[in-house]
């Protein structure tokens, strides 16, 4: 694996327009986010630009911002100040959040959060009720997803019935349900073993490199990390530095 | 997968909370359902004593509130039946005894003349019908039945008078079949009220011309005798014991649907509480508050309609079984009009909307960062 480091701007990991990365997807310009009334600023005057298809990771130690950037790049918080454009667009102006996230994005949480009284089909199926698709529709697309993410044979089966690997690969399953463009995800194998961990990554790559899926990883564990094209670090609320990995 | 299954499941899941919720609305919407339709059912026998008779007016002294302590000079009958526009005229004498031996409460005493006008549309089930003013008791058929009395035996009325049973009848009107019918003359002097009646009931030659009985009502009550002439709808409506029984009936609904209410809110309260990450990830993969909104209701109408089911059945099976009992069977006729069974499913909808709205609207609200950070 070959890796380059980079010095950035302060606070910046944008590129420019004729960027050899390509499109950009979703751009952050200058945003920061405060709680408590100002008082603790969790991202100070951040820039990122995010592309197409890429495989971005997010990297830092606890209390770093990362956790707080993801949430605001997949539209769960909106920025004290400064600006979030998805394909240029700006989210500050979608009236409807929640639509732009059933549209566009899909998450995968450290831990996993499946519904447990459905089944690992049925879990895939939830975020398929905002969509036009049918009820035979929505079952044929969990079925394909659960066989891209290797979980078809366990179709039937409770989140309690399957392991902690087979829980995240469904949970994989049920972030790809409305065909996102940009899949985020926050520590995905925090709660796994090494083995596990290693079997998840490989599908976050297969997604990445099959279907061109662009993939914003949050870890705090830089030899995960060194998978993605591209690492962003993170520290006291601002972005350090940027490296280019495999 | 359909969302009404995903809500059912979500129902399940918390088996024990849904079920004592659901026996709660059961409970309120049982209350409902069996307290209107006694009050309803009482009503509407109440006025097919008159109506089934073709009885267009009834005439009782003016003021009093409880039908039975009317008294009206009896001789006023010829007074009547000389006014234009009557067809008939036939007084009336009531009372309410009791039967302690045999549990019997509220048992309708009435008091007719032989061959008049009241005993058409009675089937008679065994004997005559009273042939004389002598110690006759007709009795209807629950009476009988719950008494044990056949024709022929003998009945003490009053502590007073032992009656010979002529005849058992069968009546339109629920009350009369638990009731009985001795001569006029009878029951005025077991009451101490010769020529006093409780009331004249009129029918008219022409029942469709409101005019016509507008000015008989108004002749009536001009003869500066103290009367009240009302036409038979608005002497039941204006009874005292049909309106008590109707309040009652709404007080008791009224509260078993604040209490049904309650449940169902504590119920969704702590459904949403216990569920805030849920709703969090909900949210986050792009569920819109509205359907946040309509999980929630979903479930609380739900188990309130469930609710409705349980206690409809419920009150039908009561309805039954005191209709079967001796000392309720003529009070209620066992049946439930469908009216009320709507009655009762807009309690549940009331119930289910009261009580899931605050939640759903709480859940909706939640951010869905800060429910993900929910434990």
């Amino acid at each position: 694996m070959s890796e380059s480091s980079e010095m950035v701007a302060p606070n910046s990991a944008q590129t420019n327009g004729n960027d050899p990365l390509g499109e950009v997807l979703l751009r952050v310009e200058h945003v920061s986010k405060s709680y408590v009334d100002g008082h603790v600023r969790a991202l100070d005057d951040v820039c990122l630009s995010i592309h197409r298809g890429e495989y971005l990771s997010i990297i830092g130690k606890s209390g770093s911002g990362k956790s707080t950037l993801l949430n605001l790049l997949g539209a769960l918080d909106i920025p004290t100040s400064g600006e979030i454009y998805f394909e240029e667009r700006p989210l500050s102006r979608s009236g409807d959040l929640d639509r732009f996230r059933s549209k566009n994005l899909g998450f995968v949480f450290q831990s996993f959060y499946l519904l447990p009284i459905l089944s690992a089909i049925e879990n895939v199926q939830v975020p398929m009720f905002e969509t036009d698709r049918s009820p035979a529709e929505r079952r044929r697309r969990a079925q394909t997803l659960l066989e891209t993410v290797g979980m078809a044979h366990r179709a039937d089966h409770l989140p309690k019935e399957l392991s902690v690997g087979e829980r995240q690969r469904v949970a994989i399953a049920r972030a790809l349900a409305n065909e996102p463009q940009m899949l985020l995800a926050d520590e995905p194998t925090g709660n796994l073993d090494s083995h596990t961990a290693h079997e998840i990554f490989e599908l976050l790559d297969r997604l990445h490199q099959n279907d061109k899926m662009t993939v914003v990883l949050i870890t705090h564990d830089l030899d995960l990390a060194r998978r993605a094209e591209r690492i962003v670090r993170m520290q006291d609320g601002k972005l350090t530095s940027v490296q280019h990995g495999i | 997968m359909r969302f009404h299954w995903f809500i059912l499941k979500n129902i399940i899941r918390r088996r024990f909370r849904s079920t004592f919720t659901i026996v709660g609305v059961a409970v309120a919407v049982g209350a409902v359902v069996a307290l209107v339709s006694f009050s309803t059912g009482f009503a509407s026998s109440f006025a097919e004593m008159y109506e089934g008779r073709n009885i267009d007016l009834v005439v009782t002294k003016a003021g009093v509130t409880e039908r039975i302590t009317s008294a009206i000079d009896e001789r006023l009958e010829d007074t009547f039946k000389s006014m234009p526009n009557v067809r008939d005229v036939a007084p009336e004498m009531l009372d309410v005894v009791s039967f302690p031996d045999f549990d019997l409460i509220g048992v309708l005493a009435l008091g007719w003349r032989p061959g008049a006008m009241q005993f058409k549309n009675l089937t008679l089930l065994e004997g005559k019908r009273l042939d004389s003013a002598g110690l006759q008791v007709m009795l209807g058929t629950v009476l009988a039945k719950n008494l044990g009395k056949k024709v022929g035996d003998k009945l003490v009325l009053y502590d007073s008078g032992s009656f010979e049973v002529v005849g058992v009848y069968r009546s339109f009107a629920m009350q009369e079949n638990n009731g009985l019918i001795v001569p006029l003359v009878q029951l005025q002097r077991l009451l101490d009220r010769k020529k006093q009646v409780t009331l004249f009931d009129i029918m008219t030659k022409n029942p469709s011309d409101k005019q016509a009985t507008e000015a008989l009502i108004k002749r009536i009550e001009s003869l500066g005798k103290g009367l009240s002439a009302q036409t038979t709808a608005a002497y039941v409506q204006g009874n005292t014991q049909i309106r008590a029984s109707r309040a009652m009936a709404w007080v008791i609904s009224t509260i078993a649907l604040v209490i049904g209410a309650v449940g169902v809110l504590n119920t969704m309260v702590m459904s949403v509480a216990e569920r805030t990450q849920e709703i969090g990830i909900l949210r986050a993969i792009g569920w819109r508050r509205v359907r946040v909104v309509r999980m929630i209701l979903a479930e609380s109408l739900a188990l309130s309609m469930i609710g409705a089911l349980v206690g409809t059945a419920g009150a039908l099976l009561l309805n039954r079984l005191l209709a079967s009992l001796p000392s309720t069977s003529g009070l209620i006729t066992g049946q439930i009009m469908p009216g009320v069974i709507v009655q009762g499913f807009i309690v549940a909808l009331v119930v289910g909307l009261l009580g899931g709205i605050f939640p759903a609207l709480h859940g909706a609200r939640l951010l869905p960062t800060e429910a993900l950070r929910h434990e």
